[in-house]
């Protein structure tokens, strides 16, 4: 299956990066780059993307074209990409953790690989939040661990999708509390918001995105990050309250592998800017800007593989 | 065209197919995965089968009627596949134009002879139409139409 | 009060006109394309209303969407293809209209059903919408799945000819819906190996093939346009006043099929899809001659449209108070409010009150706008359909829908989804499986697994976790409405097979016609 825009234009271009490498990639980019979104329009990623989209352009000089080929929460379009991409920095798609680390694992037929490809750079993350309805009887974390001992698998937590960041973040939290709560997965926030305004879970196991979403109508009683977020001074992480838990979402993009290093530091550097300019906007909604490239993104996955791995693995076995 | 074809039994087999199609192949999965399509599946059977059954003791329509030409249904059924495949190995624009050229000819061609004269004639409306959606899509749009080899 | 006139002010400018006119232009041209969704429309114009001040692109966004719903009926109408899921319930009376030579006065009816709808919406919007959406969050895992089973009781009036046939459809369109990663377990079903499946038949690609394609191939195999050519318009058929006392002329079918728009537009996730099959259903229940439905009867165009457009502006309620966009494309209009700085909230209607009424205000200004550009751009598109000759609209409409289709999710493996279930759905209505049950079927398989699932694993703890199903009042009511639906679908069947009924319905071919219903 080609998707190639102007092949004969590629062929050249390939060519000339081959030939002329220095000189060639001097002038990357000189026509419009694709950013491909692997989601639905109107998601985190594609809002992202949104606000990317003119920073890029105004940094690269090119026009950039996000288009959406959404399906199998991202695989579709990382199979397609890995298969037939070219490695010229013309075609760059967004790719998410821990989707690309857990997919391969779950499924046989994911059709792409985890490492399979060059990741620029994840310019953002979304920690993840347990968060609770304001009328909620848990004031604090211990409340809810308390009450989970005393009656295993009945306090309900809502989350988007299975063994996702969320779900396998739960499941961390019950390890590390050794309690047994019970998960039930949403396709997206939308659901959940509505899940818990009509007391339908006990609460959700979502992003920071939404604790500061839902700030008048509910509490956050712990976040996954390293450090306090900025958009939620007022709830502490897990960390501090003794929970060795931190994980969540990050978002990023990829070129295919053998992309000269040129192409990969132009996208890196026009990445880092935006990230600077969408700052203001971003940060008050609960994300929290990232800036790894290079060597860290190794260090990230490797670390959320050992951390995800062993309970993606055992549940692919139970399944068998 | 009418064919002598007892449509409840065939309705029946053509459940029963499709949940063979679907399930013979279906490998592992989890519980929470099977128990859906499971529930599915067996009302999907246990409602060919009453069909089946049904077709022999009291059958409903026991005619088809394909109306027009059988042939030329066939034709273009057949025509819009290689059409798709065209898209995928040649690219959008020139695939397209070929095909709309070969499908007003074929289906012209009905009333009667169509002479290169009409064809040319019907150029600048169909080289029109093809590129005014071609440009829509790929530059308005900005839809990353399938290039094979040509455009 | 005050805010409102504020806010009323505030749309009544010339630019406010022209952003109004020009999206709701460019959203009919979309809607009526089938493929082109709603969903997209909005997400192509999102770049450029981000230059605009927030009302503004608001107001763009709103028109759009307004625009695109009601686009869907004209293709639905004249080539029997519902440009957007949502005018599914259209082609059902709207293309034996059109076939009968009535095509005009189907496209005219649709107008103003829909341009009553858009405004209906819009009030109940202004003033309901808080409790309206405490409404809408009671809707939980265990009442959605009760709202699908209600849904699959329309399968019954759904299946012309066999009742056993429409449930068999029925299954297949759940069971296509099942392949692809499965909503609560994260594995991949049904796919056979093939990477591309996992993404799952997408709803609209199997709606353009089972019911564009089987049309294309019978205007091929006939050698025939979609509409009878000697079926021009006559002068009384242009007569709008006479179109429109035959809309308003009977009110309850107008206001039952807006009240039903709006109950489900409000309902998470099911939205739009089903609003216009729920109408037509009640429309033809409590129709005094239901045997008229199907084969031509305006009043079935008038309830899908007119549920379909309150829907518009119905499923901003649970957007605007809550933030839970009820339909595809209000995720959108949730990003541009976060991206300006609004948080969806009671603040919403308070604090920035203006704006959001504003916004409100120039959707009912959209809905208005739909008359004069419908009433013209319905002319315009109706001539040129009955213009052009079929070798030219045969391989025209499929350029159309080879585009959409592909543009949908950029694949082209969905263009060849798209074909093999055209062409299998034009052999499976000769033997009396038709599209719509298939579909429904597709729209609501995900909605019931979810539901079903959801509940038994929220109910792991309980000694019978069936009973989470019933457990509140709310899904009480549902479970019970299905009974009640199910019943008044199948005892008219059964009197009818028993006789009893046969002095009331003297026509000999109602129960057997299987010809062209959907």
């Amino acid at each position: 299956m080609k998707f190639n825009r102007k092949p004969l234009v590629v062929a050249i271009s390939t060519l000339a990066v081959v030939g002329f490498s220095m000189a060639a990639q001097a002038d990357y980019p000189e026509e419009d780059i694709t950013y491909i979104i692997p989601f639905d329009p109107g998601g985190e990623s594609d809002v992202t993307a949104r606000f990317q989209e003119p920073i890029l352009e105004e940094e690269l000089g090119v026009s950039v074209n996000v288009t959406h080929q959404p399906g199998g929460g991202g695989a579709v379009a990382w199979s397609q990409f890995q298969n037939d991409a070219e490695p010229d920095g013309y075609e760059i798609i967004g790719v998410n953790i821990p989707h690309i680390i857990g997919q391969p694992i779950q499924r046989s037929d994911a059709g792409f690989e985890t490492d399979d490809w060059r990741i620029v750079t994840f310019f953002h993350s979304t920690p993840n939040a347990l968060i609770v309805p304001d009328d909620s009887p848990y004031e604090t974390l211990d409340d809810l661990v308390e009450d989970a001992k005393e009656n295993p698998e009945s306090i309900t937590l809502g989350g988007s999708g299975t063994y996702s960041a969320n779900h396998l973040g739960m499941l961390r939290f019950e390890e590390a509390a050794d309690i047994d709560l019970t998960y039930i997965p949403f396709t997206g926030t939308g659901p959940l918001k509505g899940a818990i305004e009509g007391n339908h879970l006990s609460g959700i196991f979502n992003y920071t995105m939404l604790g500061t979403e839902m700030e008048d109508e509910a509490r956050v009683l712990a976040v996954a990050s390293e450090e306090r977020v900025k958009a939620l001074p007022d709830a502490p992480t897990f960390k501090e309250q003794g929970y060795d838990i931190v994980g969540g979402a990050y978002r990023g993009v990829a070129v295919p592998k053998d992309t000269p290093d040129e192409v990969v530091e132009t996208l890196e550097d026009a990445f880092a800017k935006a990230n600077e300019e969408i700052a203001s906007k971003q940060e008050p909604l609960g994300f929290v800007m990232e800036d790894i490239t290079g060597e860290e993104v190794d260090e990230v996955i490797g670390q959320l593989r050992d951390a995800y791995g062993p309970i993606l693995e055992e549940a692919a076995e139970e399944e068998e | 065209m009418i064919l002598r074809l007892n449509t409840d039994v065939v309705a029946g087999l053509v459940g029963l197919a499709f949940a063979a199609l679907l399930w013979l192949p279906h490998g592992s999965m989890g519980r929470l995965s099977i128990l859906f399509p499971r529930a599915v599946l067996v009302i999907l059977v246990l409602l060919s089968v009453v069909l089946i059954i049904k077709g022999f003791i009291r059958p409903g329509e026991r005619r088809v009627e394909i109306t027009g030409s059988p042939r030329r249904l066939m034709v273009v059924a057949i025509g819009f596949f290689v059409w798709w495949i065209a898209i995928n190995h040649i690219g959008f624009l020139v695939s397209t134009v070929v095909a709309f050229y070969a499908l007003t000819w074929y289906l012209a061609s009905v009333e009667g002879p169509v002479s290169w004269h009409r064809l040319l004639r019907w150029s600048p409306a169909i080289l029109l139409l093809v590129g005014v959606f071609y440009l829509t899509f790929k530059e308005v749009l900005n839809i990353r139409l399938p290039a094979g080899f040509l455009i | 009060m005050e805010m409102l006139l504020q806010a009323l002010s505030s749309v009544l400018t010339l630019e406010s006109f022209l952003t109004v006119l020009v999206g709701v232009t460019l959203g009919l041209f979309i809607g009526s394309l089938p493929g082109l969704t709603a969903t997209m429309a909005l997400a192509v114009l999102l770049p450029f209303t981000f230059s605009m001040e927030a009302l503004q692109g608001l107001i763009a966004l709103g028109a759009v969407y307004m625009g695109s719903i009601y686009g869907g009926a004209f293709t639905a109408i004249l080539i029997n293809t519902p440009g957007t899921p949502s005018s599914i319930a259209t082609t059902f009376d709207g293309y034996p209209m059109a076939k009968q030579g009535r095509a005009y006065e189907a496209l005219a009816g649709a107008t103003m059903a829909s341009v009553v709808g858009g405004v209906v919406g819009v009030i109940f919007l202004l003033l309901l919408a808080p409790p309206l959406a405490r409404l809408a969050v009671a809707f939980g895992p265990a009442e959605m799945f009760w709202v699908a089973m209600l849904g699959l009781t329309l399968v019954a009036s759904l299946s012309s000819g066999s009742l056993l046939k429409g449930l068999l459809a029925g299954c297949i369109g759940m069971m296509l819906s099942t392949i692809g990663v499965s909503p609560v377990g994260g594995e991949t079903r049904f796919t056979f190996g093939y990477p591309p499946l996992q993404g799952g038949i997408e709803l609209i690609v199997a709606l353009i093939g089972l019911f564009v394609i089987p049309e294309l191939l019978t205007m091929a195999a006939e050698g025939r346009g979609a509409i009878p050519s000697g079926g021009e318009l006559r002068k009384r058929e242009l007569s709008i006043g006479r179109i429109a006392r035959q809309v308003f002329g009977r009110p309850a079918n107008l206001i039952r099929s807006c009240l039903i728009g709006q109950l489900v537009a409000i309902i998470p996730g099911a939205g739009g899809n089903v609003t216009s099959l729920v109408a037509y259903n009640e429309a033809r229940r409590f129709s005094k001659d239901p045997k008229s439905f199907g084969k031509g009867n305006l009043e079935g165009v008038v309830a899908s449209e007119s549920s379909n457009n309150v829907m518009v502006a119905g499923s901003m309620i649970p957007l605007l108070t809550l933030g839970i966009p009820g339909a595809p494309p209000d995720a959108i209009i949730l990003g541009v409010l976060l991206l300006h700085g609004l948080r969806p909230g009671l603040d919403l209607f308070t604090e920035t009150g203006v704006l959001t009424n504003g916004f409100i205000l120039s959707m009912g200004l959209a809905a208005l706008m739909l008359l004069p550009i419908g009433l013209l751009g319905g002319r315009i598109i109706h001539r040129a359909v009955i213009r052009t000759p079929y070798y030219f609209l045969v391989p025209s409409i499929a350029m159309v829908t080879i585009l959409g289709t592909f543009a949908l999710r950029n694949s082209i493996v969905d263009v060849g989804i798209m074909l093999i279930l055209g062409t299998a759905g034009y052999f499976l209505r000769l033997i009396g499986i038709h599209a719509a049950p298939i579909v429904l079927g597709l729209i609501l398989g995900g909605i019931a697994e979810q539901g079903y699932v959801q509940t038994m694993l929220a109910a792991v703890a309980d000694p019978v976790p069936w009973l989470r199903l019933l457990q509140n009042p709310l899904s009480k009511i549902l479970a019970g409405l299905v009974l009640v639906g199910a019943a008044t679908a199948l005892i008219p069947i059964w009197l009818e097979r028993s006789g009893r009924l046969a002095r009331v319905d003297q026509e000999p071919n109602a129960p057997g016609d299987q010809k062209e219903e959907t």
